[in-house]
């Protein structure tokens, strides 16, 4: 793998899997990627590919059992976060790597006012007062574009609208001045519109701070708008790496090739929309071979046998299919 | 949101703003059940009466046989004087007075006294038994859904254990072995009490565990006390206001039940006791059973209301 400088985050032969009692699910089988300083990582996937379970196991977050990470590394800095303490880390947790999650209404805890949670993630991890952390959390959520910041810090979440709950939370997740912030679908829950105004905040502390973003979306779109690299997942492994502008322009993947396929497209006139045949394989039972055969519009015989190799096209494009061997 | 200046200044008046308005906002919705409401007034009417009652009335042990078995005021009962002048046995009527508006025992004891002390007997049993017993019920049913695996397994077990357990029976015994004083009664009632609220902490805290908030609190780094104590708890205390409203009349009761089988603490006069040393003389003097059995009713009655009516205010799902 071409590491090269700035990369501040590297998973390598990441596997999670999940002992349930119908059988073992490789949620996440045999993962790689990394992250360079100042870099938005995009997983895309769809549901159930393993792009979340991907997330909490960065953060050894994922519920043990029946989860566990069977195999693998995860480097931060000169740690190898799977072999972490939980001690080292909670001090990761937040401080060097933060999450957002999908809906801010349910990661919001309903009894705490908004300032309240702000400011007990400051001072957890930062030796501050508590006016101290408040004057943090305020000027956090004015940066965040919120009016009346006052009254939004001493609201309940469930006063708050979508949109506003969804940059506190950016705005709790930044308070500790993070390397790298994982975004769970963070703008599957809101609208149109305020999914553009989460977007451009993404984009500027991106541009601002030097932040690494993954970025995880099964949204094609907030890919090609936020972006700058893309790991496109199916059934827990990788299927294409590359650029986004490359993923989207020249998909070599005939999975990536389906779901940019998908894309309406306004510019033609259609009857129906395109989608990929089948369904996302039961994860107990996963086709032979190559997961994807069964649904993939350039199968050969060779794919229900033998699972494709990553083969690199170039240093920043990786494909797993056997059609480029 | 009208105006924003006068928003903030309002929002900014005292630290405990949010509090103040969520209380509110919960009294709003409990004021609808009228029930409820009575059953408030008649609790804040016992608290005042058993914090303030035993400087205005006499001591419930002043014992004055000259004024034995009296009816309470407006009431009146036949006595039979035996006159040894006459050697006849002669039947008077004996009128009750505002001396003793709620009469007299068979020793001559003031039953207002009584009653006023009763009540504060009533009171510390249930708040305190409650208390023990909800703490305990807290900490196991949160532990138990947080560390869930065995330890889940144990502590549940032995739930199971302590409800099938016969309670009365735990409660005679170990009043038997420490002595029938009023401490070990709580202690005793508090530390069986609590299987119920465990089970129930226990299904609320495991419905939140899965939520995200639990999850996002501990992306954020903190330790599982903390996710404990600030996340978990503070969620769950709306159904232990709940639980632990509709459980203290089950605790006076008891306490009631084990003073009416005589192993309540002597040296106090709970309407339990009260109860007890009346129910012998039902015949002459019914007052003496029957005004503590009257409180204790209206007692559990008023905690009920009110447990049910704080039920619907908490649930958000009812539209009231």
């Amino acid at each position: 793998m071409k590491t090269g400088d700035n990369v501040v985050l590297e998973v390598s032969n990441l596997k999670t899997y999940f002992f349930t009692r119908r059988g073992v699910v490789k949620a996440v089988d045999g993962l790689d990627f990394h992250l360079r300083r100042g870099e938005c990582l995009c997983l895309v996937g769809e549901s159930g590919c393993g792009k979340t379970v991907t997330a909490l196991s960065i953060l050894k977050l994922v519920d043990s059992p029946p989860g566990k990470i069977v195999e693998g590394e995860i480097r931060y800095d000169s740690l190898d976060l799977v072999k972490c303490s939980s001690k080292q880390l909670r001090q990761i947790r937040g401080k060097e790597i933060a999450m957002v999650f999908q809906e801010a209404q349910s990661a919001l805890n309903p009894v705490l006012t908004i300032g309240d949670q702000i400011m007990e993630q400051i001072m957890l991890h930062l030796p501050l007062e508590r006016n101290e952390a408040q004057n943090r959390s305020m000027a956090l959520l004015r940066e965040m574009g919120i009016p009346s910041v006052e009254r939004v810090m001493k609201s309940y979440p469930h006063q708050l609208s979508g949109g506003m709950k969804q940059r506190a939370m950016i705005a709790m997740s930044l308070s500790c001045d993070p390397t790298i912030i994982i975004a769970d679908e963070p703008t599957t829950a809101v609208d149109v519109t305020i999914e553009a105004q989460i977007l451009g905040i993404f984009r500027s502390l991106k541009e601002q701070r030097q932040l690494s973003l993954i970025f995880i979306t099964h949204d094609l779109a907030v890919v090609a708008e936020i972006g700058d690299r893309a790991v496109v997942m199916y059934a827990g492994k990788e299927v294409e790496t590359a650029p986004v502008s490359e993923i989207i322009a020249n998909p070599r993947h005939p999975y990536t090739a389906g779901l940019i396929r998908c894309l309406p497209d306004i510019s033609r006139p259609a009857d129906r929309l395109v989608s990929i045949p089948g369904f996302a394989p039961n994860p107990v039972e996963l086709p032979g071979g190559c997961a994807f055969h069964p649904r993939c519009s350039e199968g050969m015989p060779i794919c229900s046998q033998q699972a494709p190799p990553v083969v690199e096209l170039s240093t920043e494009h990786r494909v797993r299919c056997h059609l480029y061997r | 949101m009208t105006d924003k200046s006068q928003d903030t200044a309002r929002a900014t008046d005292s630290p405990t703003y949010g509090w103040v308005r969520l209380a509110g906002y919960y009294w709003q919705r409990t004021r609808v059940n009228r029930l409820a409401v009575f059953g408030l007034a008649f609790i804040l009417f016992l608290v005042v009466m058993a914090l303030i009652g035993p400087f205005f009335t006499l001591g419930p042990t002043l014992v004055d046989f000259e004024q034995k078995n009296l009816p309470p005021a407006g009431f009146a009962t036949e006595k039979s004087v035996y006159s040894t002048a006459t050697g006849e046995l002669t039947i008077t009527r004996v009128p009750g007075d505002w001396k003793h508006p709620l009469g007299t025992d068979s020793k001559g004891r003031d039953m207002l006294a009584m009653i006023v002390s009763g009540a504060r007997v009533s009171l510390q049993v249930g708040l305190l038994a409650t208390g023990i017993a909800i703490f305990i019920g807290i900490i196991i049913g949160v532990l138990s859904a947080y560390m869930g695996r065995w330890v889940d397994n144990v502590l549940m077990r032995f739930t199971d254990v302590m409800m099938t357990f016969p309670f009365f029976l735990l409660l005679v015994l170990i009043i038997f072995i420490f002595g029938p004083s009023l401490a070990f009664i709580v202690l005793a009632i508090g530390l069986t009490g609590w299987t119920g609220t465990a089970r129930l902490v226990r299904s609320e805290a495991l419905s939140l565990r899965t939520r995200d908030f639990i999850l996002a609190a501990r992306a954020m780094g903190a330790t599982g006390g903390r996710v404990i104590f600030r996340h978990l708890i503070p969620n769950v205390v709306s159904l232990i206001i709940v639980i632990a409203t509709l459980s203290i009349p089950g605790v006076i009761l008891a306490e009631a039940a084990l003073s009416f089988i005589g192993l309540g603490d002597p040296t106090v006069a709970s309407w339990g006791i009260v109860l007890e040393a009346g129910q012998s003389s039902l015949d002459t003097a019914w007052w003496v059973a029957v005004e503590p059995g009257i409180m204790l009713f209206l007692t559990v009655l008023a905690f009920n209301f009110l447990g049910d009516g704080l039920r619907d205010a908490f649930d958000p799902k009812s539209r009231i």
